[in-house]
């Protein structure tokens, strides 16, 4: 039961993380109303999953060799473009805030649509839930004593659930410049340990080159272990990350970092695509 | 619409780079293939060795009523296996030395290891 619980909460830490930053953040800049894209999101990213997990089952040859990885690779690269576009759309309300321009933040409600939330409401279910349906699944198919690690699992989730809630919670209590300031930082670790991992598993499919573990600290801190779950999903934190991981972990932050906090005067909200880099 | 649309225009250009890659991937399916079971929870054999230097395929049969999950650190690789199937994993070309992998579903019965030498 206490296995099936580690399981099922590291993989559906993160979701829960993103779900209750886009949460508190939505109610920080009055949006309320767009509690339903990432509500909707979220469930389309269940729905996903729960027909990924299912068919699987029913894939052969190449396309279930390969599928499942492509669509997961997909996912994490267009969770990373989203999540950094939202970052700088953080950030921008940040900016307006601090120069007590509420009109404009208005304006930038309007034009970042709400849709967008609901779509990394969606990669960040989905992400990771076509496996965690597989796997309580399989526990409660396997005959004999499944039922303890079934509520187990579940348990994992709800548990994940109430880390998101909190998260909701505690967002709701910091002040506004606060919350933007430190859920920019958490979103952009988030998204450069997405990166890293995308690449790492275009290495394993022999799609990048590969390379050896820079270093390997897994003596210290296992990728199976909770903790390192928790910080994988925090900072992407990996026991044994290959050079390239790391180079496009440290490019990604120095990147957006330059593109997120670099003085500059407050450009136009609506021009520029924050994607770009 | 210049936003949402360059917001789509990534998630497209994301998709055909991927499309692409998998279809690289697929085309260089000729290497050598080597069976690998999953029963009781257990992989069989649980050394394998390999040549070092050349990519390989791991047919992988999981005769368990559940599904598990191949797990390898490094080079990381992550392939779910349901039940009753059969997958190929390819494994890049990898130097000299042992590389451990665990089924995560049941992690202290299902160890093995890759030598290659």
């Amino acid at each position: 039961m206490g296995a099936t619980f580690v399981v099922t909460l590291r993989e559906a830490f993160e979701a829960a993380l993103v779900l209750g930053i886009i949460y508190s953040y939505l109610g920080k800049i009055g949006a309320r109303d767009g509690f339903s894209y990432v509500t909707r999101g979220g469930g389309v990213g269940l729905l996903a999953s729960l027909g990924m997990g299912v068919g699987v089952g029913y894939l052969s040859g190449p396309l279930l060799d390969v599928g499942p990885d492509i669509v997961t690779v997909v996912v994490m690269l267009a969770a990373v473009a989203l999540l950094t576009w939202h970052a700088w759309w953080m950030q921008q309300h940040a900016r307006l805030i601090k120069s007590n321009m509420q009109h404009r933040i208005d304006e930038a409600r309007a034009g970042n649509r709400l849709w967008v939330v609901g779509l990394i409401a969606f990669t960040a279910v989905f992400r990771e839930g076509a496996e965690t349906v597989l796997f309580l699944w399989g526990i409660v198919a396997q005959s004999g004593g499944g039922w303890g690690s079934a509520i187990g699992g579940v348990a994992g989730v709800a548990c994940a659930a109430a880390i998101g809630w909190a998260i909701f919670r505690g967002g709701q209590r910091l002040s506004l410049t606060r919350f933007f300031s430190v859920t920019t930082i958490f979103i952009m670790l988030l998204a450069a340990g997405l990166l890293s991992s995308a690449v790492a598993r275009l290495q394993g499919m022999g799609l990048l080159p590969l390379s050896e573990p820079l270093w390997n600290t897994s003596w210290l801190l296992g990728d199976g272990s909770l903790a390192g779950g928790f910080l994988s999903g925090l900072i992407g934190y990996r026991a044994q990350p290959t050079l390239l991981e790391v180079c496009v972990y440290v490019a990604y932050v120095i990147l957006v970092s330059l593109l997120l906090f670099a003085r500059r005067t407050p450009a136009p909200v609506g021009f520029a695509s924050p994607t770009r880099s | 619409m210049g936003r949402s649309g360059s917001v789509r225009g990534w998630v497209l250009r994301l998709a055909v780079m991927a499309v692409t890659l998998a279809v690289v991937g697929i085309a260089q399916a000729a290497d050598p293939e080597i069976p690998l079971v999953i029963e009781k929870n257990r992989f069989e054999p649980d050394v394998i060795k390999v040549k070092a230097g050349a990519p390989f395929v791991l047919v992988i049969t999981n005769k368990d009523k559940g599904p598990e999950e191949f797990d390898m650190q490094s080079p990381r690789i992550e392939k779910v296996i349901p039940a009753g199937k059969t997958m190929k994993v390819r494994i890049p070309a990898l130097k000299p030395g042992k590389y451990p992998f665990v089924g995560e579903y049941h992690a202290e019965t299902a160890k093995a290891t890759i030598v290659a030498e």
